[in-house]
């Protein structure tokens, strides 16, 4: 790595601190205006992190282009890091926690759009923390469609090594335009957009400004911080569906959602594998639950089956928003749940996970080793939108979820030595990996990640960077050949 | 392949004619079923091989070796079910299966509470039916069929899938019979030798049986508690060498030993063993500090779960928190590819994690070319594809499983950890809520014991032979 690389790192680091010092001193509308006196500390880290922020970015300003290819790996997983320790300040400086590992883990749970949190009560928090809490999970969901993109042209480095890096490596096909800026800009116009249509979607449907665009923006980016304790459960039916449809809408492919609202439905035709399987899952998914929240847990069929959407939806897009307090809920459920999150949804949303493609393309090869042992001579490519998929990307994609299971082993085992209990573990490791937030037992349902030791709180932490960022990104930097020049 | 099918079942019958002998001679009240079940045997082999096998070749191609697979593997666990099922073993037939295929795949997870009520002749039987199954039914078939010679690298290739196994001999037929001598040189060295230890004919017999087979049903309840110190150490080392590839013991009773130096999968099975010895030792000191017992018991634990073997010394819900962690991944690993032993095998496990590794490589450097060596050869990109798709079938299975479990109430490491120790062929599982008690298995619902006997014969055989004999009508449909 050369030295200019790091320099040109802390630029983008200095621009990404600005965009959130900006991000924190928005919070000072809801701080005014309920008046929960949180204007000086929020104030105070927002002019902190702009200041610090702008300083980096004007000091390296002339930085720019590095063809190094290390440099993306290490920025991307540093972007997270460091966004993360600023997010800390509105936490601690307003005394919301006192202790740095809980700020910590609620800033990263935040900006990974994750959703786990450590507040066993957020109705205590005050006003602006809340906006706080809301706007990280936004902004790390733009952050990882600006990631997926943005930065690779201006990084100079090739168009793609940040997108395997960053999203999935399986779908390159779900390019827009040959333009990367014009890309972005529409991705994030659809990303914007949607967000607006669900705020006054929610309005309309009699809900107060401050909690629709909370939701909103927490359930768009697939995240699922709450500003209620029993999350979803606050809200009427009808909302719930809408929240629904935001959560659904988060787990489907950014390309995908803009040919379909600029309709230009042509270029959709022939790519539905993925959206059909995603679908698909959804449905199985919600069939399993009904009937079981009706013929287990005796609800009356219609909230069963309500109850059965909204919280597959939010399983599916690894939102992790709460219909119902699900660690209640019957056992196979929640290991359903489990599995799902793993899933997670479409390449190239917000939601985190394996990715129905990388799920596709793993059944698929199955498939296709099977019939090779039946007829070792026949030759039949593993397909996807009816093309065939290159052996890279299998290898690619089996290489992501061999390292996936291996992390959360990992992660279990982890957290079991820093004195948590098998099913915690698990299900902790699991939601936090896959960005939906809610683990099992305690850390489950409407409870919280409080009850955590500190190293435990730790790993989770780590495991959200895994999850987000796929874990090889972060994986590389620990190979010894990265740091040789 | 009636005719093979039918072979098979006179020899089970010839095995089972000593279990009989065994029970007449001490009148342990199992005689009448072991005759019955050896008549129906008998009657069921001859009626295969005389009636319908009258007209069978021994030319296999293609698919034919899966569906003698899936028919091998069906019929036999049956008819080994038979003498616990006449003696009326457990709660209906399910029971009597469970214990039967738990049996043949090695597996040793036994709806038996207290096996030393058992009579003696089912001791022996259960005992026999793992050694039987020990190197896989199919090299059975194999070794008793020489004729078999053109179809049977297909055969050899269902049971030891996608793992590139060295051959012992240019001629399959020739290298499997070299592996049955071994694998019964090995049987009857450890007999003399548990017997020169001090244990009675008996036991040395049965335990013996399901040590080399990496089985691991017990004779007594107690397990290994009253097991003298040479016994333990005996059964260590035999526990660890049946978790080594047959071939490569072949190589080192045949004073070939520079192929064991070359072997890069038994360098590994030896590091991961030592490894996994220091961390158990560690743990075992914190709770009672004596150096030689914990070390002892070290050794016996860790190669009782690598060779996926499931002889234990007490029982998992005794076990202290990183011992039942480590039997959990260790159960993942499993013993060396060709062996007897089952788990993801360490030779896959390799080929992974150096492919990672240059992946990882590639990520910085895209224009690096490597290629994966093992033992000094490449290992091709198709093997590698293969072998990651083995795992996740693998994973699929365990947490497919898992999930079928926890919906007839299990909990959920609970489940996962019984779908794992069941799909790696160890038996005894390592996780357990705090009310565990050995007994797991036979109060489980009958779903639950299905699906795991789908685990363990899955486990067994490496999935893709089980995926492909469950695919009959694909195959058929195909041969239009």
């Amino acid at each position: 790595m050369k030295s200019k690389s790091f320099k040109a790192i802390l630029r983008y680091l200095g621009r990404m601190l600005m965009a959130e010092g900006a991000l924190m001193l928005l919070c000072l509308v809801p701080a005014f205006y309920f008046g929960d006196g949180t204007v000086v500390p929020i104030a105070a880290s927002g002019a902190f992190t702009l200041a610090l922020g702008a300083f980096v970015a004007l000091t390296f300003k002339d930085f720019r282009t590095s063809d190094d290819r290390r440099m993306s790996y290490l920025l991307v997983t540093l972007i997270w890091i460091t966004l993360s320790l600023f997010g800390t300040l509105p936490l601690l400086a307003t005394g919301a926690t006192i202790r740095f590992t809980d700020a910590f883990f609620e800033a990263m749970s935040g900006l990974t759009s994750t959703g786990a949190t450590i507040f066993s009560s957020v109705e205590v928090l005050p006003a602006s923390i809340l906006m706080w809490r809301s706007m990280s999970q936004w902004f790390g969901g733009f952050g990882i469609i600006l990631i997926v993109v943005a930065l690779s042209p201006s990084l100079g480095i090739n168009k793609y090594s940040l997108y395997t890096a960053e999203a999935s490596g399986a779908d390159n096909t779900g390019k827009m335009t040959t333009s990367t800026s014009t890309t972005v800009r529409r991705m994030l116009t659809i990303y914007v957009m949607l967000t607006f249509a669900f705020v006054i979607a929610l309005i309309v449907s009699g809900m107060q400004i401050w909690d629709a665009v909370n939701i909103t923006f927490t359930n768009i980016s697939s995240g699922g911080f709450s500003i209620y304790d029993n999350s979803l459960a606050a809200l009427t039916n009808p909302q719930q569906y809408i929240v629904a449809v935001a959560m659904l809408l988060s787990g489907v492919n950014f390309s995908l959602l803009y040919f379909f609202f600029t309709f230009q439905w042509k270029r959709i035709g022939h790519k539905l594998d993925q959206f059909g399987f995603y679908i698909g899952i959804c449905i199985v998914a919600v069939l399993f639950v009904a009937s079981a929240l009706h013929f287990k847990m005796g609800e009356s069929p219609m909230d069963a089956l309500r109850m059965a959407i909204v919280q597959s939806i939010s399983v599916m897009t690894t939102t992790g928003s709460l219909v119902a307090d699900t660690s209640a809920w019957w056992l196979p459920i929640t290991y359903l749940f489990v599995m799902l999150s793993f899933c997670g949804g479409m390449a190239g949303s917000t939601s985190g996970g394996l990715k129905v493609m990388r799920v596709i393309i793993l059944m698929r090869n199955v498939g296709a080793v099977l019939r090779n042992r039946l007829h070792p001579n026949a030759v039949e490519p593993v397909r996807l939108n009816g093309k065939p998929v290159s052996p890279q990307i299998i290898t690619n994609v089996m290489v992501v979820f061999f390292v996936f299971v291996f992390t959360i082993i990992m992660g279990v085992l982890a957290m079991m030595v820093c004195g948590i209990n098998a099913t915690e573990a698990i299900g902790a490791a699991v939601g936090c990996i896959t960005g939906y937030g809610p683990g099992l037992g305690l850390s489950g349902g409407f409870g919280s990640y409080a009850a955590f030791t500190v190293p435990a709180k730790w790993v989770c932490s780590f495991l959200m960077l895994l999850g987000r960022l796929e874990c090889l990104t972060v994986f590389v930097l620990f190979l010894r050949g990265f740091w040789r020049r | 392949m009636a005719r093979i099918s039918g072979q098979l079942l006179l020899v089970m019958g010839g095995m089972m004619v000593l279990s009989l002998a065994v029970s007449l001679y001490l009148h342990d009240g199992a005689a009448v079923a072991l005759a019955k079940a050896l008549g129906v045997i008998v009657a069921a082999g001859l009626l295969l091989c005389v009636v319908l096998g009258r007209k069978s070749t021994f030319e296999m191609y293609g698919r034919d070796s899966f569906w003698l697979t899936s028919i091998v593997w069906m019929l036999v666990p049956a008819a080994g079910a038979l003498p616990y099922f006449f003696y009326g073993l457990g709660e209906g037939p399910t029971d009597t299966l469970f214990e039967s295929v738990s049996g043949f795949t090695t597996t040793g997870s036994s709806i038996t509470t207290l096996p030393e009520l058992l009579p003696k002749g089912l001791l022996l039987w259960r005992s026999t039916t793992q050694w039987i199954g020990g190197l896989g039914l199919i090299l059975f078939v194999v070794a008793l069929n020489r004729r078999l010679a053109s179809g049977s690298i297909q055969l050899y290739d269902a049971e030891f899938s996608g793992t590139q196994q060295r051959k012992l001999h240019p001629h399959i037929a020739v290298s499997v019979s070299r592996m049955w001598h071994i694998y019964t040189l090995l049987t009857i060295i450890l007999i003399v030798a548990l017997k020169f230890c001090g244990n009675g004919t008996f036991d040395s017999v049965t335990i013996a049986l399901s040590t080399v087979s990496t089985g691991g049903f017990v004779t007594h309840s107690a397990g290994f508690a009253n097991a003298n110190s040479a016994t333990f150490a005996v059964l260590t080392v035999f526990m660890f060498l049946s978790g080594v590839n047959v071939a490569l013991l072949y190589n080192f009773f045949t004073l070939r030993w520079r192929h064991l130096k070359h072997s890069e999968e038994f360098v590994a099975y030896s590091v991961i063993f030592v490894v996994a010895v220091a961390v158990s030792v560690t743990s075992f000191l914190a709770e009672n500090n004596l150096l030689k017992e914990s070390v002892r018991y070290s050794l016996f634990h860790v190669a009782s779960t690598l060779s996926t073997c499931g002889f234990y010394i007490d029982r998992p819900p005794h076990w202290s928190f990183p011992v039942s962690v480590l039997t959990f991944l260790l159960m993942f690993v499993g013993a060396m590819a060709g062996s007897t032993g089952g788990g993801l095998k360490i030779r896959r496990l390799m080929t992974l994690v150096r492919y990672l590794r240059n992946y990882m490589t590639r990520m910085i450097h895209p224009n690096v070319v490597f290629s994966i060596k093992i033992d000094r050869k490449t290992v091709p990109a198709e093997y590698v594809n293969k072998i990651f798709a083995f795992v996740f079938l693998y994973i699929c299975f365990v947490t497919g499983g898992g999930f079928i479990l926890t919906l007839c109430g299990s909990s959920i490491p609970e489940a996962l950890s019984m779908a794992a120790a069941n799909m790696a062929n160890l038996g005894p599982s390592p996780l357990m809520d705090a009310a565990g008690s050995m007994p797991v298995y036979a109060s489980l619902p009958i779903v639950s014991k299905c699906t795991l006997m789908v685990l363990m014969l899955a486990g067994r055989l490496e999935i893709f032979a089980l995926l492909a004999l469950v695919s009959p009508a694909y195959s058929l449909f195909k041969r239009q």
